[in-house]
């Protein structure tokens, strides 16, 4: 009788414990941003992302470049749109990175802070917002901060996509790794949707360009402890070049454990990644041969200086390409506003969003060139490839129009 | 047959680990007949306590390891002390919920105090030894080794002194034990000192492999809890065994069996072990 008892009770533990994970950290809100000055009214911005759970870094990045950005606009008086003033709000939801609690958030911002944009950082948040956002009772403009190509793929006409597409990376970065490793490429991607279809472009890239695959094996970059049984893995097929497609630091771990296994080639980065970011948890030696997206800060037009060094006095730390997207994003809605005369209509935001375009001035870190009809940003981003314990020359890897 | 003993390797340094958590969390399981949701969430602190006791205040490693363990097993004590204590006749029910509370409380404790982002102990032991084309970090061995001498250390403490015997006894009988003069309350103290004193040394250990982060007790309590299940509930032996075991089937089956089913193989092991011993493989008798 009692040993029964007992398993239910651990029966009973592990829904618990399933449960726990899934409700932990959920119902944080915070909202920033500065509120009404004068005559000018106050828009509301709103944003969802994890702020708690795996991912929460990841959110907090993005929101802190919104959020320069919007306190730029506001300290400098706002903008004006048919002679009124108005200055910006954003309210921020954590969403913990999962598209029903994205949709829920959405909402929310959508009826009861009269959201005109709602920003979202991952692509299961945005398709769980693109099945209501064109809605006619309270339509949104969505501003996606995703690579994921998927994204502007499904004709949704309030769909703003602030990143390029992944899709434009694999080519130039399979040509680069191949030219000084050679052919055999083995992939670690992420087991998520972004990561496996990264997984798919970088085989169909690398395969395209003559390389043949060892082997793939996928990881769950969020739950995984220990990855060394992965690398050991991975390296029995004895590849050239290993394309890793986790967050910075996992990928870092990775990175040292290939190294200490004795791999000797090169690695691709997924553009979840940031190369400054894996370099805080392996050395710049180890990194010879990585190839991924060149650090913002390694760059030197004067956009990104400015907004380097305005971020550093803000947050008090160097600036990812993470931090930017949203900042730039904002820049341009804020401008398109202006030119649409209309801060509540989302088609006319992003039609004056179309025609601000492009942007190549130091108001924005990169150059944004245009946006599609798909509602893409065509954004000039750059990789590089690090060799001798140094970022090398940045290339291009702006996508075609 | 590197790989083969690459990935032993790399299953003990897991196994260990795993281990090391387990066994606290089983202790804690003798005399509460609970488990403790928030076991995990001690082992992140103590993780935590490493970190800064050797980036902030430039302590040795094996120095922040024994600080970490201290400071955890102070926690662990003022845990039961305010959460577990006040509720010992409560129905279990409220133990239970007390104990996630706990959980909840301590990672959202550690997401405010020192962020949600990822940090890296710094490496001491990173030099690489080779023999017979494996490749091990003096850190893995050393987990390996510390996880050994620690599991020997406690089982000598729980069989051949008096106190570890009145463990033994309070979590066979607890009202038998008081009876013949133990002292139940100091025994629930000092077996949460010593579960979470594992627990903060079991992240120290894998720290400088591993990565520091408010949601890395989710991850290993996880597991903690499997194993316990597959050793028997309480059940030390059982911790032992069934940390190994789930450390070896995670990276051998990964490597011959499949990569994507990973831990689908570690439950499938979970599920015929319950299949075929219901209780664990060591279960104590009721």
């Amino acid at each position: 009788m009692l040993r029964k008892s007992k398993r239910y009770v651990s029966l009973l533990i592990m829904v618990f414990l399933v449960v726990t994970v899934f409700v932990s950290g959920c119902g944080q809100s915070a909202a920033t941003g500065q509120g009404s000055s004068g005559t000018a009214k106050v828009v509301n911005i709103g944003w969802t992302g994890p702020l708690s759970g795996g991912a929460a870094q990841f959110g907090k990045d993005t929101l802190d470049g919104l959020n320069m950005a919007v306190d730029e606009i506001n300290s400098a008086g706002g903008i004006t749109v048919n002679g009124q003033k108005y200055t910006f709000k954003v309210v921020a939801l954590d969403d913990q990175y999962k598209p029903d609690m994205s949709a829920t958030n959405g909402r929310r911002l959508a009826t009861q802070d009269k959201a005109p944009v709602i920003f979202v950082n991952h692509a299961g948040g945005t398709y769980a917002l693109q099945q209501f956002n064109t809605d006619s009772s309270n339509p949104f403009l969505l501003a996606v901060h995703s690579s994921d190509p998927g994204v502007a793929a499904h004709g949704n006409k309030l769909t703003f996509v602030g990143a390029d597409p992944f899709t434009a990376q694999p080519d130039p970065y399979s040509k680069q790794a191949m030219q000084k490793f050679g052919k055999k490429l083995a992939l670690i991607p992420a087991v998520t949707p972004y990561g496996q279809d990264w997984g798919k472009a970088m085989t169909s890239a690398w395969t395209n360009n003559g390389g043949t695959v060892t082997g793939t094996f996928p990881m769950d970059y969020n739950t995984e402890t220990d990855y060394a049984s992965y690398v050991t893995k991975a390296l029995s097929t004895n590849p050239d070049v290993i394309f890793l497609g986790g967050p910075s630091q996992p990928d870092g771990l990775v990175i040292k454990e290939a190294r200490q296994q004795g791999f000797k080639g090169g690695f691709i980065l997924c553009d979840q990644a940031s190369m400054e970011d894996v370099a805080k948890v392996v050395s710049m030696t180890d990194l010879n041969g990585t190839i991924g997206f060149m650090p913002l800060s390694q760059l030197s037009s004067p956009g990104v200086k400015k907004f380097v060094a305005a971020f550093e006095a803000k947050y008090n730390r160097v600036p990812t390409f993470h931090n930017s997207g949203m900042y730039y994003d904002m820049k341009v809605i804020a401008k398109g506003m202006e030119k649409a005369g209309s801060v509540t209509d989302p088609a006319k935001i992003l039609t004056g969003m179309k025609q601000v375009l492009p942007i190549t001035d130091d108001s924005v870190p990169y150059q944004l060139n245009s946006i599609n009809d798909k509602g893409q940003m065509i954004i000039g981003l750059y990789g590089t490839m690090i060799s001798n314990g140094k970022y090398g020359q940045p290339f291009s890897i702006t996508p075609q129009q | 047959m590197s790989l083969f003993i690459q990935q032993i390797v790399n299953g003990l340094t897991l196994g260990s680990i795993y281990c090391l958590v387990a066994l606290g969390l089983t202790l804690i399981y003798g005399i509460m007949e609970v488990p403790n949701f928030a076991h995990g969430h001690l082992y992140m602190v103590g993780a935590y306590v490493t970190f800064f006791g050797m980036t902030l205040y430039g302590l040795n490693y094996w120095v922040s390891a024994l600080v970490a363990g201290i400071i955890i097993a102070i926690l662990g004590v003022i845990t039961e002390r305010v959460v577990f204590n006040p509720l010992r006749h409560a129905p279990s029910s409220n133990r239970f919920i007390a104990a996630l509370g706990a959980m909840m409380f301590l990672e959202a404790a550690a997401r405010l105090l020192w962020g949600a982002d990822f940090r890296s102990i710094p490496p001491v032991y990173d030099k690489v030894l080779s023999f017979a084309g494996v490749r091990v970090t003096e850190q893995r061995v050393i987990v390996i080794v510390a996880a050994i001498l620690l599991i020997i250390a406690l089982n000598l403490f729980l069989k051949r002194t008096i106190i570890g015997s009145s463990i033994e006894a309070v979590a066979q009988n607890p009202d038998g034990s008081s009876l013949v003069g133990i002292n139940v309350n100091v025994v629930g103290m000092l077996t949460f000192a010593i579960a979470s004193f594992l627990a903060a040394v079991a992240a120290a250990l894998a720290g400088p492999i591993f990565l520091v982060f408010p949601t890395m007790g989710e991850l290993i309590i996880m597991k903690a809890f499997v194993i316990i299940v597959i050793g028997g509930m309480g059940s030390i032996p059982g911790a032992i065994v069934g940390g190994y075991i789930l450390g070896l089937t995670e990276s051998l089956g990964a490597t011959y069996i499949s990569m994507d089913y990973k831990d689908v193989i570690a439950f499938l092991v979970l599920v015929i072990i319950l299949t075929i011993k219901p209780t664990g493989l060591f279960a104590k008798g009721v």
